[in-house]
């Protein structure tokens, strides 16, 4: 019942509240631009937090991501674009709306159906998060290396089209954490006698670069296109939303709720995943299963609870174990390390008033983006078609620059910013994973002081991973994971080869 | 393993496997531990022999199928930017931060297209002094300083 007391400190502190306010704004207009994700705005607007007192950097980033989810929706239904990954689902249904003059209606049942998966979302992390941290204070080294282990290959392996390319994005993403002095024994790795090395990469430049100067080099090959705008309808009567129309979508939302928690939960899969699974069990489970994807208004429903239901217990694994499950997550580590907060388990015993905070500012930011949203989502989808492109991603370009110097007033982090920047860039292009490299760069330090406690722990080396059962139980999910997603893969390259040679 | 023919398939597997071996090698040069173990070793190591496997995989997957061809036609833009970039990070070096981002400002303007010389000029003089008030005086931060010349000095911008 933390959440009580925490939602009133932070509903009678109107400065927080204008951050939680401004978040929900910039995050819904960060995500309808088409190729800017919430990811790239909250690494870039991370170094500014670090002047800001803990609880407002954690609940202005935290909100942009939430929102930023929503607002890719909105150019889904306007542009025919997703503005993120996670909205590609509604473009399905939602396109279509828009060409029958119904986006306005669309857009409300985007906006309805996010707020009410995030709400579901959030309240599961409330509930549960304290009770899985609970356990994970149970956990030794041979166990939460094993989860360690098992975040790496679905992390690796489940994002992406190419599992090997996805698993060796992972695998560099941890050699390039090794860089630096070893944390037990000070001893030199891969420095190349280079004193700034020494001191490791640091992680907000990294991310910086990947997700903000990584999507600048992807832009250009999208110059000269044109964003065009459907007309979001003034026929009042067409766009209203009754309680009649939207009825048999609840169904869809309350489902795809659960669907979009329960994968955000797992490390890695995210909102996109979620939206997909959710729009595929909606369309399976419908009574009008014809009509998704020519512009059902369930077709909006069930995807946007998915994806937004994500946001909350994407958390809890990064709050409890100190994993990210999400490139939000991982960039929101950097927050609680440079205000000195230790993540894990031991946090709802250091920073349980903090933590709960945090939850309440999510709740109020919900509550703010549903808002603006449902009567200005049309709005912010005329001013993105206003703000030029070939002018905005120069302006970001200059501002990832000064964002990773601002860092730790160092030339040698905005140079790593360039090199993660074109590298992000390849990434893409080469079909490598992103994600899974910047998640894997953040767990390889944990994962392995964990490795190297369990060993010290063991009387028979490795055998600790085996004979202890919950270890053993998370090294079999990664390993099972793994085989599921190869037969999968197997399975689509099959059908692909069978359907090119008729 | 992937659903369908990724890029570059041969190219990658083979880059993959260089990286893993001059790591694998690099890896072993890291110096053990005063008792001898191979502590600090064994996640570089680990990590670097993966690649080694991954890109024998990526080769293995690549048998008999045709990789896609990249898209080259935005390549010298890109790597415009890429110098620009560099080049932006030396110059900041050298004479500090207003003068490099005058530079850079109309120059990255340009590579995405934009061609109005009135505009180019505007961000050459806007740019710096917006991101010098934000971060340089509102944020406190410590600007990086010219090694050679830095208008700041002229300024007294400090």
């Amino acid at each position: 019942m933390d959440i009580f007391p925490a939602l009133a400190s932070v509903l009678s502190d109107p400065v927080l509240l204008g951050w939680v306010f401004l978040a929900a704004i910039v995050g819904m207009i960060v995500g309808a631009i088409p190729g800017l994700t919430a990811s790239a705005a909250i690494a870039m607007l991370l170094p500014l937090t670090f002047y800001m007192e803990p609880l407002p950097a954690l609940a202005f980033l935290y909100v942009i991501g939430k929102s930023g989810r929503y607002g890719g929706s909105i150019a889904a239904i306007l542009f025919n674009t997703p503005g993120t990954a996670a909205s590609a689902a509604t473009q399905l249904d939602g396109y279509p709306l828009a060409r029958q003059g119904k986006a306005g209606k669309a857009m409300k049942v985007a906006t309805i159906s996010s707020v009410i998966g995030d709400f579901i979302g959030e309240i599961l992390l409330i509930v549960g998060v304290a009770w899985i941290a609970t356990i994970a204070l149970k956990l030794g080294p041979p166990e939460l290396f094993a989860v360690y282990f098992a975040a790496f290959i679905v992390i690796g392996s489940v994002i992406g089209k190419s599992v090997t390319r996805g698993l060796a994005s992972a695998a560099l993403g941890v050699l390039v954490a090794m860089i630096g002095l070893d944390p037990i024994s000070s001893t030199e790795r891969f420095t190349f006698g280079s004193f700034d090395l020494t001191n490791g990469i640091s992680l907000v430049p990294l991310m910086i670069g990947i997700f903000v100067l990584g999507e600048v080099f992807a832009q250009i090959e999208e110059r000269g296109k044109t964003t065009e705008m459907v007309p979001d309808g003034d026929d009042a009567a067409r766009n209203r939303l009754t309680w009649a129309e939207y009825k048999p979508c609840m169904p869809h939302v309350i489902r795809s709720s659960f669907i979009g928690a329960f994968i955000g939960m797992l490390p890695g899969l995210g909102s996109a995943i979620a939206a997909f699974v959710a729009y595929g069990e909606g369309k399976r489970r419908a009574k009008n299963p014809d009509d998704w994807g020519k512009g059902a208004l369930e077709g909006v429903a069930a995807p946007e609870a998915a994806n937004n239901a994500v946001s909350g217990p994407s958390m809890a694994p990064l709050l409890t174990l100190g994993i990210p499950g999400s490139t939000i997550g991982a960039i929101l580590i950097g927050v609680f390390l440079i205000h000195g907060i230790q993540i894990g388990p031991t946090l709802f015993l250091t920073s349980r008033d903090l933590v709960y905070a945090l939850f309440a500012c999510g709740l109020i930011g919900i509550a703010m983006y549903g808002l603006i949203g449902f009567y200005g989502a049309a709005f912010v989808g005329r001013f993105i078609t206003r703000i030029p492109t070939k002018v905005l991603y120069p302006v970001i370009f200059l501002t990832s620059f000064v964002a990773a110097y601002t860092s730790r007033g160092n030339l040698f982090d905005v140079y790593v910013m360039v090199a993660a920047g074109f590298l992000g860039w390849l990434m893409r292009k080469l079909d490598f994973n992103p994600a899974a490299f910047v998640i894997s760069f953040v767990l390889a330090g944990g994962a392995e002081e964990a490795f190297r406690q369990a060993l010290l722990l063991s009387d028979n080396g490795m055998m600790i991973f085996i004979t202890r059962p919950i270890a053993l139980l998370f090294l079999l999910i990664g390993l099972t994971a793994l085989a599921v997603r190869v037969r999968s893969l197997n399975r689509q390259s099959r059908a692909v080869a069978l359907e090119e040679a008729r | 393993m992937s659903a369908g023919p990724t890029p570059a398939s041969r190219t990658v597997a083979v880059a993959l496997i260089l990286l893993g071996v001059g790591a694998t090698f690099t890896s072993m040069n890291i110096a053990l531990d005063q008792y001898g173990r191979w502590g600090a070793r064994i996640f570089p190591l680990a990590g670097s022999l993966s690649l080694v496997a991954l890109g024998f995989a990526e080769l293995w997957g690549a048998r008999g199928k045709p990789a896609p061809t990249l898209d080259r036609q935005h390549l010298p833009a890109i790597f415009a930017l890429l110098a620009l970039a560099v080049a932006y990070v030396w110059v900041m070096a050298q004479f500090g931060y207003l003068i490099s981002t005058a530079l850079a400002a109309p120059l990255a303007l340009w590579i995405f297209g934009v061609r109005n010389v009135i505009g180019l000029l505007a961000a050459a003089v806007l740019c710096p002094a917006a991101y010098h008030l934000i971060f340089f005086e509102l944020l406190g931060v410590f600007p990086p300083f010219g090694r050679w010349f830095d208008l700041l000095d002229v300024f007294g911008w400090y």
